[in-house]
């Protein structure tokens, strides 16, 4: 069984992989999903909070990156490849949703969803019911400041912060310069420290 | 040039060193505030990753097997040799193609049109009416169009002179 990789561990046969999938071996693309469907699943749900989204969105990102995987071509790393799709479907996915909610900022309905404590999208470490409640609130915290940046400001923030990507693997992933990119993590920081300061402050 | 956004999200992260780390630093008007606000920033990215970093798919298994089932029926339903072949390459070779082919016709097909063998116009040879004399080699021809008598040209060659009271007749 296969276990998450790092893109550095991942990049001695992930090239390889890619080859045997432009070939069509859907094998090799299931190895390649065994990688990144964490991670993938993971930016997604920091992105739309909601675990339902998160997997009909990861999945078709993986669909949109098998279909497309034939005009890879070697010239960035595959994990910022999939990262462009998944981050290409993701903020389509809050651009449109934004537009139902009648141009709203954001939908808040996300933001007072409630957690389920049994998901397995909480961390595990299976804390007292007080500490899981405000485990829970300072989930909803987050959630809540984390909605009210832009979908590209949430992407920023989340592949540098979360993800640890460098700025011109966030940039490759968005399809914009280093230097929007820089200016992107400027604002969204400056607005989650405004946001959120008393929560980490306490923490 | 960098805006000061970028720069101070670069000092932030540590990634300005040597001549433009100084300089930035020193144009900050409260370099004491500025680091308590750089921790603050770091405070905030060790707790974001701290919360959010530990997101876990669930049920990883059934979701690869979900995947699989899908591009197994997207495969069967449109066959990967039929979709690649109009590719954008393909077709904008294919469009630039037939542009070169349609030049070349029209420039054999223009080519093969040179006015001599067979002009579309009708070319007459009158008679001088110009005094040889003083216009030994003058001749004065009419062209007029066969399809139409709208176009008519009249010709003149040779003249040394033009008497003031010339009429061609």
């Amino acid at each position: 069984m296969e276990t998450e990789t790092t893109p550095a561990q991942a990049d001695v046969s992930e090239l390889d992989l890619v080859r045997r999938c432009q070939a069509g071996q859907t094998d090799a693309f299931d190895q390649l999903v065994t990688r990144y469907r964490t991670r993938v699943f993971g930016m997604i749900y920091n992105m739309v909070h909601n675990e339902q989204d998160a997997w009909d969105l990861a999945q078709e990102a993986f669909v949109k990156a098998w279909k497309s995987i034939g005009r890879f071509r070697g010239k960035s790393s595959f994990y910022t490849w999939i990262y462009r799709i998944v981050m290409n479907v993701t903020i389509d996915w809050l651009r449109k949703r934004q537009v139902k909610a009648g141009g709203a900022e954001f939908d808040d309905a996300i933001q007072l969803k409630e957690i389920d404590p049994a998901s397995k999208t909480v961390p595990k470490a299976d804390p007292l019911p007080h500490q899981r409640m405000e485990q829970n609130e300072i989930r909803a915290r987050i959630d809540h400041a984390i909605s009210q940046l832009s979908p590209e400001h949430r992407a920023v923030i989340l592949m540098k912060e979360i993800e640890e990507m460098q700025y011109h693997e966030i940039a490759e992933s968005l399809g914009c310069s280093i230097g929007t990119v820089m200016s992107r993590l400027f604002y969204a920081r400056k607005k989650l420290q405004i946001s959120l300061r008393d929560v980490y402050e306490n923490v | 040039m960098k805006t000061f956004e970028e720069k101070w999200t670069a000092w932030l992260d540590g990634q300005l060193s040597g001549k433009e780390l100084t300089e930035f630093e020193a144009s900050l008007p409260d370099l004491a505030a500025a680091q308590l606000e750089k921790r603050d920033a770091q405070k905030l990215g060790s707790f974001l990753k701290e919360q959010l970093g530990a997101q876990a798919l669930s049920n990883e298994e059934f979701f690869s097997h979900q995947l699989h089932e899908r591009i197994a029926r997207d495969t069967q339903d449109r066959p990967r040799s039929t979709s690649t072949w109009w590719t954008i390459p393909r077709l904008v070779w294919s469009g630039a193609a037939a542009l070169a082919l349609f030049i070349l016709t029209t420039v054999v097909l223009m080519t093969q049109h040179q006015p001599g063998e067979q002009s579309e116009y009708l070319t007459q040879i009158l008679q001088t009416q110009v005094d040889p004399r003083a216009n030994p080699n003058a001749t004065i021809s009419i062209f007029e169009s066969k399809n139409d008598n709208k176009v008519t040209v009249l010709w003149t060659e040779g003249l040394q002179t033009l008497p003031a009271d010339y009429a061609a007749k």
